[in-house]
């Protein structure tokens, strides 16, 4: 912790691997996340961890933060095998994730969250502020980043915020350093500066793990790279073996799914919802796009590329800076839900627990709330109507309930989801928007939301689908538009789109 | 869970409507209130100290309605002994310049609406979370009262109408019973049955999912703002008449004893549930513990200490029935 004991971590053994996952296996109920999975890491080195969302990248990385605690295989740092109870014990034994979520206390200077853990004390037990400020001083010279330490953490831009996070790791004489997707919210030059630091790191002998989409970066900055999919281990080679094409090859893989039953013939018809010019003070910059009825539009794009935010502004949730959206020749007034709704645009939401569901409250309400207002007479419910309405989707969508009475907490993923179509489709719409229709949804339910979605279109809705899912993507969409950083960088037709020409346009 | 078309037409659902679970363990405490009393103090059981335990339960059943549609909605107002004790003063007040009682109430509900609508305003337009918004409203009030009198406005009318409002009697009813029971009413249907009740336990249960659902979030907070206030309103005509004066120190702790009332009744601090059965029940079971401690010649500093432990009990009691029942 003292700025002398720092220089002993150069004298770890480079022979011996940092750290060695054997046969790591983990289970969530109804999906298998990992399935004997292998890391090896050697200090000094970058080793690079790639592949599709969903591909097992985060459940191992939890698993090595001491977050989830693994079901099989076994851990060995420093060729003593250990287990990893929590993330303080795994932070002890010397590993230090870094999370795209900065988990610095805002309040607090940036020294103190530096030593947030264990304060260096004086000898009658009060905190030693000087020396807390001096240590935090000599780490941001080790590697090489000037701010202040007295600076409050929240001001700090978010790159700062995540150089004082690697700062923290060498003050618990870290041995391994995980970045869970470092550039996801940085600018160029803040990437060059982040891989200055990072050779610094390995220069000191830590074993860095480096997680990212980009495989610009990952060519850059690592020596070896590991791909998983579908929570398998796919291949560890060296940087220099591989290609681009190779690479995303890895990552994709082959699939055989027919996950998609696609009940559509008719062709798509007039334009429901168009948008022009749209800009947002976050994250949109000038997209434009056409929607048709009947069809199904899908969005993709990489972590951070923009789709929440355009599904947010187009159904009036979110402010917009410029741009005009309309909905079958209305124009829309942003930042307006009620007109929206009204319009005939919906948002089934990406996080069902945050924006979508009432959880303590029974599946009715939850339910018939868009369209509550159809079923009042002077003001009052009728109860009877709703309840009827309400059963008719429940015996439709095949929800699985004990009762209408029940609270929606109760009822799985893919049940509360069905629930959350309905919602929309009481209330009748020309319109909806899904964000991750099937995040955190097993796979048994996510073939009946896929069969639902391709209902809703063959039935005549324009439906914009948000998804980060490759086989999703191509499985349901008509046309796929892609995003990256804000923008839309190409849309393709169904027959056009092929994995490679949609993550390529992705990377850019 | 394991079919999947099921019967929702359950009967017995009218029953779980009207008391929601969660209130058998008040209906349990209520019960075991009234029969440890009544047998330490047989007097408990007259028809005496009946009306006179609903005559208390009263004031506080009237504001604990408004306030159960604020908490539902997600908000509270800690505001309201303040106005009671304000809108006392300005009830007399206006009555003895006027000489016209409606005048004097007409008075009372616009300046108790007037506060419940600035509340709104300060907590919807100015995004100013609504414990600390109702905390200076209280603050304002507490001394803005004495700006208006230094001392009791005492009646000068002499007008009986007034006195009647508190101190009268239907039959053997009081009349601040009677009215205290048509206000539950009206509020319960308006909560149970009404679009506009519906809409507050949306929006308190997830604001977020209202406003993408098309719900206008910030007017329907505001509505409940004011109808807390124009109830306060009532309230603070009754006990100015049942004082036969306006005192500018009433209501000290009243706000404490309506909203321990409303959570007792296990209506959540986080919003979305409630009812106000449990309302209901919440405000017998704080009063029939104070009347309780009176008729057994306990020390009366312990009528604050007991309903303390009541909340924290009946509270505990709820969390561990739901988390039976989540089993």
């Amino acid at each position: 912790m003292h700025a002398e004991t720092l220089t002993r971590n150069e004298a770890i053994p480079l022979d011996v691997p940092a750290l060695a996952m054997r046969g790591i296996g983990k289970r969530f109920p109804g999906v298998v996340a990992l399935d004997g999975v292998d890391l090896t890491l050697m200090p000094g080195k970058v080793h690079a961890l790639m592949g599709e969302n969903g591909a097992g990248k985060s459940t191992l990385i939890k698993i090595l933060a001491g977050v989830y605690g693994k079901d099989s295989g076994t851990i060995a740092i420093g060729g003593v095998e250990t287990e990893l109870k929590t993330p303080r014990d795994a932070l002890k034994k010397g590993i230090k994730v870094v999370f795209q979520e900065i988990a610095l206390i805002s309040e607090f200077t940036v020294a103190e969250n530096i030593f947030l853990e264990e304060y260096p004390r004086r000898a009658d037990g009060s905190i030693a502020w000087k020396t807390i400020r001096a240590e935090a001083k000599a780490l941001f010279d080790r590697i090489g980043f000037a701010v202040d330490p007295a600076a409050r953490t929240g001001d700090l831009p978010v790159s700062q915020q995540q150089m004082v996070e690697i700062a923290r790791a060498l003050a618990h004489e870290a041995k391994i350093v995980v970045m869970d997707e470092p550039t996801s919210s940085l600018t160029p030059k803040e990437v060059e500066l982040l891989f200055v630091v990072i050779r610094r790191l390995t220069a000191l002998g830590i074993a860095v793990v480096y997680v990212s989409h980009k495989l610009d970066e990952v060519f850059e900055i690592s020596d070896t790279v590991t791909v998983l999919r579908d929570g398998r281990h796919i291949s560890t080679k060296p940087i220099g073996e591989h290609t681009h094409d190779s690479l995303i090859h890895d990552m994709i893989g082959r699939r055989i799914e027919n996950l998609f039953p696609r009940s559509r013939t008719g062709s798509a018809g007039k334009v429901a919802l168009s948008v022009e010019g749209l800009s947002t003070d976050t994250k949109l910059k000038d997209v434009s796009f056409e929607a048709r009825a009947g069809e199904v539009l899908g969005f993709f794009g990489l972590m951070g590329a923009g789709r929440t935010e355009l599904a947010k502004a187009i159904v009036g949730y979110d402010p917009i800076r410029t741009g005009r959206i309309t909905i079958d020749g209305t124009a829309l007034k942003p930042h307006d839900t009620r007109t929206a709704v009204s319009l005939g645009i919906g948002l089934l939401t990406e996080d069902r627990k945050l924006e979508g569901l009432m959880l303590e409250l029974p599946v009715q309400q939850n339910m018939s709330l868009a369209a509550l207002s159809s079923f009042a007479k002077a003001g009052f419910v009728d109860e009877g109507s709703e309840r009827s309405a309400v059963q008719s989707f429940v015996d439709r969508f095949r929800v699985k309930t004990p009762s209408l009475f029940q609270p929606i907490k109760n009822l799985s993923g893919g049940n509360q989801q069905k629930v959350l179509l309905a919602r929309w489709l009481m209330r009748g719409l020309k319109v909806i928007v899904v964000d991750e229709p099937t995040r955190g949804i097993d796979v048994g339910a996510k073939s009946e939301i896929f069969a639902l979605i391709d209902r809703l279109a063959g039935e005549g809705l324009a439906v914009i689908m948000m998804t980060s899912e490759m086989p999703e993507l191509l499985g349901l969409s008509d046309r796929i538009a892609v995003m990256a950083e804000g923008r839309l960088t190409a849309t393709f037709s169904r027959e056009e789109a092929t994995q490679e020409r949609i993550l390529n346009a992705a990377i850019a | 869970m394991t079919t999947d078309t099921l019967p929702a037409r359950k009967r017995g659902v009218s029953l779980s409507a009207l008391t929601d679970n969660s209130q058998i363990v008040l209906i349990g405490l209520l019960a075991v209130l009234c029969i440890g009393i009544s047998l330490a103090a047989p007097q408990f059981y007259s028809p005496d100290n009946a009306i006179a335990i609903l005559r208390q339960c009263a004031l506080v059943l009237i504001v604990a309605v408004g306030m159960t549609m604020l908490l539902v909605a997600g908000e509270v107002d800690l505001s309201v002994g303040a106005s009671l004790a304000f809108t006392g003063c300005v009830a007399m007040d206006v009555t003895n310049r006027t000489h016209s009682v409606v005048l004097g109430a007409l008075a009372a509900l616009a300046f108790s609406g007037a506060v419940g609508l600035f509340n709104g305003l300060v907590v919807t337009r100015l995004k100013i979370n609504s414990l600390i918004a109702t905390i200076a409203t209280m603050m304002i009030l507490q001394g803005g009262v004495y700006l208006y009198t230094r001392e009791a406005v005492q009646n000068h009318h002499l007008l009986d109408a007034f006195t009647a409002i508190g101190a009268g009697y239907v039959g053997p009813v009081p009349i601040p019973v009677i009215i205290a029971a048509v206000i539950f009413a009206v509020g319960y249907v308006t909560l149970r049955f009404t679009l506009f009740g519906r809409y507050l336990y949306a929006v308190g249960a997830n604001l977020r999912a209202a406003r993408l659902s098309g719900l206008r979030a910030e007017r329907l907070k505001l509505l409940a703002f004011v109808i807390t206030g124009l109830l306060v309103g009532v309230a603070g005509l009754i006990l100015a008449s049942l004082m036969n004066a306006g005192q500018p120190t009433a209501g000290r702790g009243f706000e404490l004893t309506v909203i321990a009332a409303v959570i007792l009744g296990g209506t959540s601090l986080a919003g979305g549930r409630g009812t106000l059965f449990g309302t209901l029940l919440g405000v017998l079971v704080l009063k029939i513990v104070d009347n309780g401690i009176i008729i057994l010649r306990w020390n009366q500093d312990l009528q604050m200490v007991v309903p303390g432990l009541v909340i924290i009990l009946a509270t505990w009691l709820d969390i561990v029935r739901r988390r039976n029942d989540a089993r």
